[in-house]
């Protein structure tokens, strides 16, 4: 009678102690979740529109077929990708690659004192990588930006990626 | 003796189903920490993200925006237009209020860098770097935007479209 009744006692406390064992195992779960989940790459309004202002900017380079005209980032990453050259003999991934990281210093300036940290600026297509520029220290809290784009005459697309940490 | 023993039962049960509500209440109580900590950055993302859609509505309004002058580009500002709606700034008030009813705008050339601050009048067009359409005091919101204006090339004598990359900057009072 007496070993039933500890043997009854036993139980109560294996099942307390397995209860106890599964919330926290389901806590582990969710706490690990909750900690892992990427709090990296924010799409960010700003980073957005400085993308959209900086493909609109009118460097330069004056293309050499047709009107002389004065192009745009967005038009000379097409030259560039084509490997023509400027009006003036100049090549176009040089005009593209300077205006580039002169934009990108003034508009996102770095260092340890200031609110960011570092950045990086990579365009490519669908086969290879046109330019990559890295500045800085790319830091785990990031806001990015994406952008497709493409060239109506040979239809082949163009990414534009952007990420300014902080 | 048999009343006793079953009273202890209750009592063990009791003490059993208290300690169980307990614990899930300190669980229920760290679930519920956890998933408010993250609070107040949303808090921040959102205000950023409404001044954010203030100053792009107030760059894509038709008094700032380049429309199909710039092939309708978007969160472009036709600097020609924003420079006459500089020196006619004061048609657009009603009463103390201004039409935006916001507390200042400012545009801000970024690149290419002037390292003259100087204030955009018809003496200096194309060689200022700001123009202050409403002066004032308040929150600051700011938000990248193309600048773009006619230029023409005296050698060879064509006009051009020339863009630049700018600030926009809106100063509004806090919603009380």
């Amino acid at each position: 009678m007496k070993n039933k009744k500890n043997k009854s006692g036993q139980e109560e406390m294996i099942g307390f102690a397995l209860i106890i064992i599964l919330v926290s195992v389901i806590l582990l779960i969710f706490l690990a979740i909750s900690l892992n989940r990427p709090k990296t790459e924010i799409e960010s309004y700003e980073v957005n529109s400085f993308l959209q202002s900086t493909l609109q900017y009118t460097t330069s380079c004056q293309s050499s077929s047709g009107a002389e005209k004065y192009q745009a980032i967005q038009d000379i990453i097409f030259e560039c990708e084509l490997e023509d050259k400027c009006a003036n003999g100049e090549d176009s991934c040089k005009v593209l690659n300077e205006t580039l990281d002169g934009l990108l210093k003034e508009s996102w300036q770095i260092g340890e004192s200031r609110p960011n940290k570092g950045y990086e600026l990579i365009i490519n297509t669908d086969e290879s990588q046109i330019l990559n520029i890295k500045e800085g220290n790319i830091t785990k809290s990031c806001k990015e930006s994406f952008q497709t784009f493409s060239k109506s005459r040979t239809k082949k697309n163009f990414f534009i990626n952007f990420k300014a940490c902080s | 003796m048999k009343p006793k023993k079953s009273q202890m039962k209750i009592q063990q049960m009791a003490f059993m189903l208290i300690a169980v509500m307990v614990f899930f209440a300190l669980v229920g109580l760290l679930i519920a920490a956890i998933g408010f900590s993250g609070l107040k950055e949303k808090a921040t993302a959102l205000q950023e993200k409404n001044a954010m859609l203030l100053v792009s509505k107030l760059a894509n309004s038709p008094e700032f925006s380049c429309g199909e002058d710039f092939k309708s580009q978007e969160n472009c500002i036709d600097f020609d237009k924003v420079f006459i709606l500089k020196e006619n700034i004061n048609k657009y008030k009603t009463g103390n209020k201004n039409f935006w009813r916001v507390s200042g705008i400012e545009i801000i050339k970024i690149y290419p860098k002037n390292s003259n601050f100087i204030e955009c009048n018809s003496n200096n067009y194309q060689d200022c770097s700001k123009i202050t359409l409403i002066s004032g005091q308040g929150i600051s919101a700011e938000n990248f935007v193309s600048l773009c204006r006619k230029e023409f090339d005296s050698e060879k004598f064509i006009s051009y479209d020339k863009c630049e990359l700018g600030k926009i900057l809106v100063k509004y009072e806090k919603a009380q």
